[in-house]
């Protein structure tokens, strides 16, 4: 019994229409891009000056 | 009540004709500008050399002159005075009247500047540093450009000021505050670029002084240049926060939001000069630092307009149904060269705002000053983010203007227009950006330098900027071929000037917003904290004078 009760259950969770999840993850990505790039040019720096 | 809805759905006729007057001169300047840079290109290939002893250098003056301030300033205030007009209602004659002085004296200037440049007078490039000395008339006619963008700009301001006066207590509409932001920022950063050439470089390539103070001039000419940047960059911010959300069919993510990424640009931009100047000696290095710190103050105004625009996309998204991550993305308008084109520009600003972010960093600095990185770099900056937005806002803006149609061939033509500048601009851009952190620099016609071992490792990345060079000028004449076919050619009928709605109504702007005298308070006391004392550091400790030079 319990089993077919459990994916009822899985069913009915409606994502959230509101949800701005892809906007978080867009812009950490976004972050994470502009730290590598930095991050990459600064090594250039120290390694040649 | 009907007339008045139907009035500011369309751009008057009358304000539509200005508008185009402007249009007409940039797409000149474009095909002008876009044949010099692939000449530019193909010469430092080592493949190819100018005909009849043009130099290099006087091509490279023509194209950064012709796109960096014709092409952009025309485009930038035609846009922005027909987003006037429609969004704050139609022009009086008066402002109508005073636009068109602009804009007479703007392209008077320009013809007068170009002739100097076409004669070999003024091959001093488009930053005209001194002590490279042009002919006084290509001075003049920069002045003639200058005090014409504010005349022209000021048509503007009044129908703005109208528009408050009988509205009082209501905030702006959202694309006629964002305009009046961005011309106020270009009066007050070219005040800089005035100064200089008025006190300094007019006198002196007249005669009437022997010397020029170098970095006096550098000085105000960086205190503009870079809001100069920022004055190309707002109006394409304009269409992606207030337009696109039309254009998908969704909503403006925050009207509130959008303003105050505005006003933050407007106080940020302009005390940041010295980062530009960040090698030369002459200035304070704890001023340095502190301009350095206000320009990393911008990156707050741009990740705000990241957030808000992957939240509109993912809002809009979700509305139509779509789950996941990223399933937002699939739903968007792809076929629809409104979007897409400004879209592609959009990406484009990632890679492009985080080397701006390396540039701005002083050590950094050190690794990419002058080196055709920095090239590379306003490339994509201005020749892809902004100027892909502005041929996204052609597709819709001169046929609403002329009373045609976008048709479904233009419409595609648009999209691969935009697909083959990405395409062009990946290796041009791209290849000037791996050069010049292998020390390749800009500014400079073909040479292998002796053929020391350096120099000769850059070239495959100069054939590579040919390649993407080439590329790029086929994207030139498709744009032309659309502006062509959209103002003259194209079915009649009636196109969509699309404006966004905010999501949420009910949440009115803050009127402080429109508080011009706290704003513009603020923007002048960053600038006088910033500039004051190294200003007058410079001008006591200045080294002699130099007189002109003329290298070409």
């Amino acid at each position: 019994m319990a089993k077919p009760e459990l994916k009822t259950n899985q069913k009915t969770q409606v994502e959230d229409r509101s949800s701005l999840k892809g906007t978080l993850a867009s812009v950490f990505l976004l972050g994470l891009f502009i730290i590598v790039s930095w991050v990459s040019v600064y090594y250039l720096f120290v390694d040649r000056f | 009540m009907i007339n008045v809805t139907a009035a500011k759905i369309k751009v008057d006729p009358r304000d539509a004709k200005l508008s185009m007057a402007h249009f007409f001169v940039a797409f000149t300047a474009l095909a002008l500008g876009g044949l010099m840079g692939l000449l530019q290109t193909l010469v430092r290939s080592g493949k190819f050399e100018l005909p009849f002893g043009i130099g290099y250098y006087q091509v490279l003056t023509v194209h950064g002159v012709l796109m960096g301030l014709v092409l952009t300033t025309f485009f930038i205030m035609g846009f922005q005075y027909a987003a006037v007009s429609r969004t704050a209602g139609t022009h009086s004659n008066a402002a109508r009247r005073t636009g068109w002085i602009g804009f007479w004296l703007m392209t008077i200037g320009t013809l007068m500047s170009a002739t100097m440049v076409l004669l070999n007078e003024a091959t001093v490039l488009y930053t005209f540093y001194a002590p490279l000395q042009a002919h006084w008339i290509f001075y003049l006619g920069l002045t003639f450009v200058v005090i014409g963008s504010w005349i022209d700009g000021a048509a503007q301001i009044m129908t703005y000021a109208k528009w408050r006066k009988n509205n009082p207590g209501q905030p702006s509409p959202l694309l006629s505050f964002m305009a009046v932001i961005n011309t106020v920022m270009w009066i007050v950063a070219t005040l800089g670029v005035a100064a200089t050439v008025l006190f300094q470089l007019l006198p002196w390539s007249l005669g009437l002084v022997e010397t020029v103070d170098v970095l006096v001039s550098r000085t105000l000419f960086w205190y503009f240049g870079h809001p100069l940047v920022y004055f190309w960059l707002l109006p394409a911010y304009m269409c992606w926060y207030a337009i696109i959300p039309k254009i998908i069919g969704g909503k403006i993510f925050s009207d509130s939001l959008a303003r105050l990424s505005f006003i933050l640009f407007l106080l940020f931009s302009i005390p940041v000069g010295f980062h530009h100047q960040l090698t030369e000696p002459g200035i304070d290095p704890v001023w340095k630092f502190i301009q350095v710190i206000l320009t990393f103050m911008v990156v707050i105004p741009s990740l705000m307009t990241a957030f808000s625009l992957f939240a509109t996309f993912e809002r809009y998204g979700r509305s139509k149904g779509a789950t996941g991550l990223f399933g937002w993305l699939k739903v968007l308008p792809w076929n629809d060269a409104r979007f897409i084109v400004p879209f592609i520009g959009m990406v484009s600003f990632i890679p492009a705002g985080a080397g701006g972010i390396i540039n701005a960093s002083n050590q950094m600095d050190q690794v990419v000053h002058n080196t055709i990185w920095v090239t590379g770099h306003f490339h994509l900056t201005a020749a892809t983010s902004v100027v892909l937005t502005f041929f996204g806002i052609s597709y819709w803006l001169v046929p609403h203007l002329t009373g045609r149609k976008l048709t479904k061939a233009m419409n595609k033509l648009g999209i691969i227009q935009a697909w083959v500048w990405f395409i062009g601009m990946a290796f041009m851009s791209g290849a000037m950006h791996f050069q010049g952190l292998l020390g390749g620099p800009r500014r400079s016609s073909f040479s292998t330098y002796g053929n020391s071992q350096q120099a000769l490792e850059w070239i495959p990345y100069q054939i590579a900027q040919a390649v993407g060079g080439t590329i790029l000028f086929l994207g030139i004449i498709l744009v032309l071929i659309i502006f062509i076919n959209l103002a003259f050619f194209a079915p009649k009928g009636e196109e969509e000037f699309p404006v966004g709605e905010a999501e949420n109504l009910s949440e009115k702007a803050p009127m402080v917003f429109e508080n011009w005298k706290l704003w513009l308070g603020i923007t002048a006391a960053l600038i006088l904290f910033a500039y004051t004392v190294p200003f007058i550091d410079i001008i006591q400790n200045a080294p002699p004078g130099s007189k002109g030079f003329k290298t070409w």
